[in-house]
């Protein structure tokens, strides 16, 4: 086709001449294109929310609890006090990846265990996720020593109460993810609750019940909500419910179809 | 070629390129240097963020080049490469969702992709409605385009069949405008996000109004009938420029493009038949009319293109009445020959 430019102004792409005028109309349009693109992204990138503090806690190095295994809501470690942590507490457990610690642990719930794993943080609150070999076995006796034994106390009620916040699943906002919440993580937080990750229930207010911000959520009968939960998470939602106190972690039982959605 | 690799491609995929790399460089790696956060979002969400929203920003860009061109000639050399500004756009948007994939619906019992679709489906609430459901639709149209947009395509498929699939990219535009507001601003966590949603929006469907409006007040005044039927009038001899073109609008929404190279006259279909580009806009390059858009060229006798290539487009009769132009507004079969009709020059146009 054709082999020069015809008059000034006239562009063709095939052309390698390029009319001045409009060769520096391009080049500053090129200039400003890529220094918008380059100052949108600065802004977008500085405009983060806060996502919190929590985090992966690979630097206290491997935990090594031992305490009584339980199934419902959902798998958790009653810990019995020792030496290093005098105080009783209760921690949730995961495994990695978004699965359950049913598989593993379904043959040890009641019984009291030692398990080994990494902590997740955030906050106040923890949970171990089980991880490497004989990570999660009956506990054993030292040599000489009867079986170990313990009795967690009761779950201590806290009466009813009427909370707004929001539902997420507790191994990305302790700080698998970050951030762990919000729409955008509407559908892993599902399907990381679908597949075993204790739910929670992060209040709007800080610290609304008895200093708590997070709540491990159960139903009504204290077992594992059921698949309408699906629903309300990662929105602002209303639940009423008891809340029970075992030992460190709050237990918000609720009649999760009777959410309110603001 | 008109349709191959030369030095103009290159510099534009070069700048487009540089434009992505300093974009996704500056968000994942020096922006959150300044973020006011306890501590750093993830990595990998960052770059989703990152990829994201630069697809976003290059599909909002693409779509305001057409009516751009419209209203200001300047803008038509970003009309000429703006499949290669497509198809990066589509990767960067493919790097999005992959990102999105690896680490949102994996490490489950379910399958990544079966969990995709399985994991949210409360598609009967406005909050909390699985967004990714646009995005997936999104990526597919943009897939589909990127698959479709070499010429090959073009000609296999023929153009107006081309043309009606990529139009869909329109509607690409509005899924993505969905995934974020329903997947994002919902959330409220970047004020500046929704601004810039907000603003794009506002940029694409104006400039759209703007240079439509424009186009519709051209058909408007539509070539008034000559005395003697079926001619309408196209013009005045001095109202064309030697080796350009007017547009002449008929009633029946047709445009015809009259062009004057020297001192003959003809008429050809307006739409080239390459990309519907408007051939009256273009000019006369070494005795060929010449599209603004991609540069394809018709003889002005037959509306031919030159050997090797094929494209025809429609020929009409014009004659003088003293120096009025007058068009026959029954096309010819696209190719053929029409007798230019031979102008005398005046005194204007002489000098």
């Amino acid at each position: 086709m054709a082999g020069r430019a015809p008059d000034p102004g006239f562009f063709i792409g095939y052309l390698n001449s390029v009319p001045r005028s409009l060769a520096i109309f391009l080049v500053v349009g090129a200039a400003l294109f890529v220094g918008g693109m380059a100052g949108l992204a600065f802004a977008l990138g500085t405009n983060a929310n806060d996502p919190g503090d929590g985090a992966f806690a690979r630097k206290l190095g491997k935990q090594e609890m031992t305490g009584v295994l339980l199934e419902k809501p959902y798998p958790i470690l009653r810990v019995r006090p020792d030496a290093n942590n005098p105080e009783p507490r209760t921690v949730m457990l995961t495994v990695p990846g978004k699965r359950s610690v049913e598989r593993r642990g379904k043959k040890f719930f009641g019984q009291v265990v030692d398990v080994k794993g990494f902590m997740f943080q955030r906050g106040d609150i923890d949970m171990l996720q089980i991880q490497g070999k004989k990570s999660l076995q009956a506990a054993e006796a030292g040599e000489g020593e009867p079986p170990p034994a313990y009795t967690p106390a009761p779950a201590e009620s806290l009466g009813r109460w009427r909370l707004i916040g929001e539902i997420c699943d507790s191994k990305c906002h302790l700080g698998a993810m970050r951030p762990g919440d919000g729409l955008a993580h509407k559908a892993c937080a599902n399907l990381c609750i679908s597949s075993g990750a204790p739910p929670i229930f992060v209040t709007q207010e800080e610290g609304a019940v008895a200093g708590e911000t997070f709540l491990l959520l159960a139903d009504e009968e204290g077992g594992p909500l059921p698949d309408s939960f699906r629903d309300y998470v990662a929105i602002l939602v209303q639940l009423e419910g008891e809340v029970e106190r075992l030992d460190d972690l709050l237990v918000f039982k609720v009649d999760i179809d009777r959410a309110r959605v603001f | 070629m008109p349709v191959g690799w030369n030095r103009n491609k290159i510099i534009y995929d070069v700048v487009l390129l540089a434009a992505v790399v300093a974009y996704i460089l500056l968000f994942i790696k020096i922006a959150p240097s300044f973020q006011d956060v306890t501590r750093p979002t993830t990595g990998i969400i960052l770059r989703i963020q990152a990829f994201g929203t630069c697809a976003f920003l290059m599909l909002s860009f693409i779509l305001c080049i057409g009516p751009l061109a419209r209203l200001d000639r300047r803008f038509l050399p970003l009309l000429y490469n703006r499949r290669h500004f497509g198809v990066i756009t589509c990767a960067v948007a493919f790097t999005h969702a992959s990102q999105v994939v690896s680490i949102y619906f994996s490490f489950s019992p379910l399958d990544k992709y079966v969990a995709v679709l399985a994991s949210n489906t409360s598609y009967d609430r406005f909050l909390g409605f699985p967004f990714e459901t646009f995005g997936i639709f999104a990526l597919f149209l943009l897939l589909v385009l990127a698959a479709t947009s070499h010429d090959f395509w073009l000609r296999f498929l023929t153009p107006p069949i081309w043309k009606a699939i990529h139009i869909s990219i329109y509607v690409a535009y509005a899924a993505i405008v969905c995934h974020i507001v329903l997947g994002s601003l919902l959330s409220k966590q970047s004020p500046l996000l929704a601004v810039i949603v907000g603003l794009s929006v506002v940029a694409v469907t104006g400039l759209h109004l703007v240079a439509g409006r424009i186009e519709r007040q051209k058909d408007r005044s539509t070539a008034e009938d000559a005395d003697e039927t079926p001619w309408v009038m196209a013009g005045h001899v001095d109202d064309i420029a030697d080796g350009r073109g007017i547009v002449v609008a008929l009633e029946e929404g047709e445009r015809v493009a009259v062009f004057r190279y020297g001192d003959k006259l003809s008429a050809l279909a307006n739409v080239c038949a390459h990309q519907n580009g408007p051939l009256g806009e273009g000019r006369i390059v070494d005795g060929y009319v010449t599209c603004p858009w991609h540069g394809f060229q018709y003889r002005p006798g037959d509306g031919c293109s030159p050997p090797p290539f094929t494209e025809k487009a429609a020929t009409y009769r014009l004659r003088l009445d003293g120096q009025r132009i007058l068009l026959d507004p029954r096309p010819n079969e696209p190719g053929t020959y029409v007798e230019p009709v031979r102008v005398t020059p005046t005194r204007e146009t002489e000098a």
